[in-house]
């Protein structure tokens, strides 16, 4: 084993892989840019090397930077992380040249997978299934007939310049290609100028399943079982969870071995994945590719093995052999994991930078049924910045059951409190409850297709809404007590009040309350009796505790007047007054929202790349106004609505702060 | 015996119906609670007492005598928040559009001066169409008798006004005198003549809103100290600042039980400064992790926002918290930021409420618009204020504290108790490029030796060591561990006794 290796990477991955090598007593260096000085990984480290300054272009992807820091701090080896250099089979090769051990495959595999073309080919030969289809030319309709046949209907016949839904037709039988293929082509020619068409199996109900191999460099691989990542959003994964719910022994076992197979074809030497596109209809499965690195999400596969993948590339890369038999590989129970992003899902997932004011993970360890595992790289007060990943951290939790591991998830998600950035927690915990996802009959287009106008919180289940009022009058009754105790009365406090209303959203709920030390009772409209018991004091912004004697834990946000809860997908503001006050807020009629319409705010803070209007001129709904960047993203912004342009209020270069005016129309 | 009884049940009803129902109905319509209710949601629940109810005006020209409505348009009395005495007065719209007459002047009287005998703080709710014109210099002479106990009670009993409709004309200048104004957004505005004056005197057109809304009070003059939603979240704020306020200056500021713990360490202050000295942060932040529970009552948020000021509690005890902001023009000390922060300052020494200042200041506001505006004046009332302040003074500098705003922002050197400084400190004389300049002129074309001398000053003088090693900083403490020096420091003050030389009143540069 290696004495001292260097991370080349920054982060959760970072504090992961330091984690790994604290337990086996390998020193680790960390290398870092301007902006991680301060981070975690830092901190952790045995060694640190500062790389330059905060993009990754002038820091954590500069090879040369990464083999001076090697050679100047004798570490052995370097472990690349994931993104950044992992992929790369230039510095695997310049690794070797310097006689540093690369903590990965060997660059012919990391080449030979790396293009896609070239991978599919070497794994139809190593006889892992692809995706049936046709790449030659085709001559006529009656050809493109013949070769759907040969593929299996559903097919796809596309453009080869398509794209954007443009050039694309599905077609489920031989009239439907004959009506198909003319129009593809047509539409091809005008649109693209290019009528060159392929026609490939089309995929129903699309998931996204990889196998996780582990191969050595004396020619053993086993596959560590799948994971399903099909949640995604934008290409991007966001929920993962191992094993599959759409897996059966049989297929499991045939894609592992499939994946192994593959492996074996190019030498695989370390962690490695090797991604299936597989048919929620039939459980048929398709390669996609394979990566050649170690997962974001290898965490699910830990929960359900029990090895440690990092130390296995470790081990592997230091030369031992594989010590895992694939007959001893055994899938205990369930894991999933949310990855916690810095965005607002509220406001279509737009990236969200800044401090972090509080950062309360989920303490590790049992919580329900299941267990927690946090991996992030982040500590309160650190800075979520433009230049990396808008990841922060990983939420996984493992229990015996699918069901159980979900409700720990969501419970977990519900006692995670992040302030100063926005987060997706609260989307990801509206996925834990939501029912087809329960079910488990998931696709890659579930986002699209369960949340089509973005997401706008979850409304408030009978249950939720119990469990709020409950949690409001608690607080309320905390806050009243303590209020009530304050210096210079002009008599002894009066009993407490027990007869309230509280206003959850626009709903008016008479309830009456019994307010003790540590928990109350609640009666709901005269009807439903409830106990609340929670060690909450004024704060904190988590309330945990028990709704009768159900473990409950409630986000609390103060607002200016009233508290802003949070359960699961639910956000929503309540009240809790007299029942004199109740009805002066039903006297109030609801304030008119200002048209906003007319103006076009900057959705999030960041730079101005681009004004495409001026002052004066007409523009048509959808059309692109200015661009603004923020997090490596660059984000188009669009007009409402037909209009004209009255003012412009910002250039290319400015910063823009969240919700600050940018453009103006007449 | 039982219907003379039930008649004056019958007169009380009659006077609680105001100006009747189908004008309490517009009232509700326009978004706006009742006088009567507004007291309602103002006081602990059945404490009000009201006091002449049956008045009615005197006024006996242009038909007046024939209309009188119970109350003449105020109504007044006395209750608590929390249990707590306060002294109320709210204008009735529906009466007579709340105009001012003889006898609803001397009806707000009377409150002001049991407010000031009793010592308990007098809050006053603003809805009304100005003077009674048909009683002429009556009316007159009835805002005198107003503004008379305002300047009297000033300083010895806390007054918060809040405009909840229209506030014109001779109804302004008591709201003005009063300690804290609050508005209501979209239903109150306040300005001293109206839009139809303005056009005809100045040709300007303008609405009731952009002339004298709080958008414009709470932003641009800085008139009024916050702006609410509605009238209930007014209210309901009302009841929050007010248990931040002792009744009196007679007394100490309340106390109240807190579930946090003194010794709180908050090990995210410690990367709170920015690694660039000129990357800003927000000092919210570091307030709010220091007060107890991260409870603060903000005044003033959207006016010389560079600089912060409000009300936290530390052990449950009321303190002033005053923070330059250097997310807004770097915390620069301007004449909006140097009046606003003196303002407030003053009210916490009148009223024995210790002040809590955290300091991350460049300097003063350079440029024409600032002096031509009298910046020297406006920001010698900051320095004046701190400097006659004798209430207990904790000062933290967490990064810089340059030139004559180092000295203004409750330094040492003018009586400040107990002068902390974080390590990021830099207190110095100004910033190292600025210095460099003028010591080393001569070096002023070779940047070489100017990037040398830049450096030199930085590590000998942009720290907070200089002025420790004088004695101008009592310590230099772990940013984490803020909360709790300042509470010790507070503990060792609170018997703190300090008068100034007796004098009529001093001169502070108004």
């Amino acid at each position: 084993m290696f004495e001292k290796i260097l991370i080349a990477n920054r982060g959760e991955i970072a504090v992961r892989v330091i984690k790994t090598c604290r337990r086996l007593g390998v020193k680790t260096v960390v290398v870092y840019s301007d902006a991680d000085a301060g981070s975690m990984a830092v901190e952790m480290a045995d060694e640190t090397v500062h790389i330059g300054p905060s993009a990754a272009s002038e820091s954590y992807l500069v090879m040369d930077k990464i083999v001076d820091a090697v050679k100047k701090t004798g570490a052995e080896a370097v472990h690349p992380g994931f993104g950044f250099l992992s992929e790369n089979s230039e510095f695997a090769k310049r690794l070797e040249t310097e006689g540093i051990t690369f903590i990965g495959p060997n660059p012919y595999a990391i080449e030979a997978m790396g293009d896609k073309i070239s991978s599919k080919k070497l794994a139809a030969e190593a006889g892992v299934s692809t995706v049936p289809g046709h790449m030659g030319l085709i001559k006529d309709t009656k050809e493109a007939v013949k070769i759907s046949r040969e593929i299996g209907y559903p097919v796809m016949i596309k453009a080869s310049a398509g794209g954007g839904g443009k050039g694309i037709r599905v077609a489920a039988n031989d009239k439907e290609v004959e009506e198909g293929y003319p129009a593809v082509k047509a539409e091809a020619t005008n649109a693209f100028g290019d009528d060159r068409i392929f026609i490939e199996k089309f995929i129903l109900n699309p998931r996204h399943v990889e196998i996780q191999v582990m191969g050595d460099k004396h020619g053993n691989a086993v596959y560590l079982f799948e994971r399903e990542c099909s949640i995604q959003r934008r290409n991007q994964k966001v929920l993962e969870e191992a094993p599959s719910p759409l897996l059966d022994e049989a297929t499991r076992k045939k894609m592992g071995e499939q994946a192994v197979a593959l492996a074996k074809a190019v030498n695989y030497d370390s962690a490695g994945t090797v991604e299936f596109v597989a048919s929620g209809v039939d459980k048929s499965f398709y390669f996609l590719e394979m990566n050649t690195r170690l997962q974001v999400e290898h965490p699910v596969t830990e929960m359900i093995t029990g090895v440690d993948l990092v130390e296995q590339m470790l081990r592997v890369a230091a030369g031992e052999k594989l010590a895992l038999k694939q007959k001893d590989l055994k899938i205990n129970g369930w894991a999933i994991e949310s990855r916690v992003y810095a965005e607002d899902p509220y406001r279509n997932f737009l990236p969200s930078i800044g401090r972090l004011k509080r950062f309360h993970p989920t303490p590790e360890g049992p919580l329900g049924k299941g267990t927690v595992r946090v991996d992030s790289g982040v500590r309160e007060g650190d800075e979520i910045s433009m230049f990396y990943d808008p990841m922060i951290a990983k939420l996984v939790t493992h229990a015996a059951t699918r069901d159980e591991a979900l409700d720990t998830q969501a419970a977990a998600l519900d006692r995670f409190h992040i302030e100063g950035i926005r987060d997706n927690i609260s989307f990801c915990a509206a996925v834990m409850d939501e029912k087809r996802f329960r079910s488990g009959d998931i696709t890659t287009a579930y986002i699209k297709d369960e949340f089509p106008d973005g997401f706008h919180g979850t409304p408030a289940t009978d249950f939720q809404r119990t469990a709020l009022i409950c949690t409001a009058a608690f607080l309320h009754g905390v806050f009243t007590e303590r209020a009530s105790m304050i210096s210079g009365r002009l008599t002894a406090p009066t009993p407490p009040r027990q007869d309230w209303v509280v206003i959850l959203g626009d709903e008016y709920h008479p309830i009456h309350l019994e307010q003790g030390l540590g928990e109350a009772t609640i009666t709901i409209n005269g009807g439903s009796k409830h106990m609340l018991v929670s060690d909450w004091m004024p704060g904190a912004h988590l309330v945990e505790g028990a709704l009768d004697g159900e473990p409950l834990a409630v986000k609390v946000a103060d607002r200016t007047e009233g508290y802003e809860l949070s359960h699961r997908g639910v956000r929503v503001r309540a009240l809790v007054c007299t029942p004199t006050m109740a009805k002066f807020h039903e006297r109030l009629p609801e304030k008119e929202k200002p048209d906003m319409s007319k103006l076009i705010i900057s959705p999030m803070p960041g730079l101005v790349v681009s004004v495409d209007v001026t002052p004066g001129q007409d523009v048509k709904e959808g059309e692109a106004v200015c661009v603004v960047e923020a997090m490596k993203m660059q984000n188009i912004i669009r007009a409402e609505a037909d209009g004209t342009v009255k003012a412009v209020n910002v250039g290319a270069g400015d910063s823009v702060a969240a919700d600050e005016i940018m453009i103006e129309f007449a | 015996m039982q219907d003379i009884i039930e008649q004056l049940e019958a007169r009380r009803e009659r006077a609680r119906l105001g100006g009747g129902k189908q004008r309490i109905e517009r009232q509700h319509e326009k978004g706006k609670l009742t006088a009567r209710e507004r007291v309602e949601a103002l006081l602990d629940e059945g404490s009000f007492e009201e006091y002449d109810m049956f008045v009615e005006h005197q006024c006996a020209d242009f038909g007046m005598q024939e209309q009188k409505i119970p109350g003449d348009g105020v109504i007044t009395g006395q209750g608590t928040i929390n249990g707590r005495l306060v002294y109320v007065f709210s204008k009735d719209f529906t009466v007579f559009g709340g105009s001012l007459s003889k006898a609803h002047a001397a009806k707000i009287v009377k409150v002001q001066q049991m407010a000031v005998r009793n010592g308990a703080p007098v809050i006053g709710i603003f809805d009304a169409g100005g003077a009674r014109i048909q009683e002429g210099v009556d009316s007159l002479a009835g805002y005198a008798d107003i503004f008379m106990e305002n300047v009297l009670s000033s300083g010895v009993i806390p007054q918060i006004s809040v405009i909840m409709g229209p506030c014109a004309g001779g109804d302004v200048y008591s709201p003005a005198m009063t300690d804290f104004i609050f508005m209501v957004k979209d239903t109150s505005y306040m300005y001293v003549t109206g839009p139809d004056v303005v056009k005809t005197v100045t040709n300007e057109d303008v609405s009731h809103e952009s002339l004298g809304g709080a958008s414009v009070h709470a932003k641009k003059s800085g008139v009024v100290d916050g702006a609410f939603e509605n009238d209930i979240e007014a209210l309901v704020q009302m009841r929050r600042i007010f248990d931040f306020l002792p009744l009196s200056n007679k007394e100490r500021p309340p106390e109240r039980p807190t579930f946090d713990l003194p010794d709180r360490e908050e090990p995210s202050l410690d990367s709170l400064i920015p690694a660039n000295p000129n990357s800003p942060y927000d000092m919210k932040e570091l307030i709010e992790k220091v007060a107890d529970e991260g409870d603060f009552f903000e005044i003033s948020p959207d006016f010389g926002a560079n600089i912060i000021v409000g009300f936290g509690r530390l052990e449950g005890s009321t303190v002033g918290f005053v923070a330059n902001q250097p997310m807004t023009l770097a915390g620069v000390l301007d004449i909006d930021a140097s009046r606003k922060a003196a303002r407030f300052v003053r009210f916490c020494d009148c009223f024995n409420i210790p002040i809590v200042t955290f300091v991350d200041v460049p300097g003063f506001m350079p440029g024409t618009k600032q002096e031509y505006g009298g910046l020297i004046k406006h920001g010698a009332k900051l320095l004046f204020a701190y400097a006659e302040a004798t209430v207990p003074k904790v000062t933290v500098i967490t990064r810089k504290a340059y030139g004559g705003a180092y000295d203004v922002m409750s330094s040492k050197h003018l009586r400040g108790d107990v002068n902390y400084a974080w390590p990021t400190a830099e207190i110095a004389v100004m910033g190292a490029k600025g210095a460099v300049e003028i010591i080393f002129r001569k070096d002023l074309g070779d940047p070489e030796k100017i990037a040398e001398h830049t450096k030199m000053y930085e590590d000998n003088f942009a720290n907070p060591y200089v002025a420790a090693r004088k004695g101008y900083i009592d310590d230099v403490i772990r940013p984490h561990s803020t909360r709790k020096r300042v509470i010790k420091a507070l503990r060792s003050l609170r018997n703190k006794d300090v008068k100034n030389p007796p004098k009529k009143h001093d001169n502070i540069p108004l």
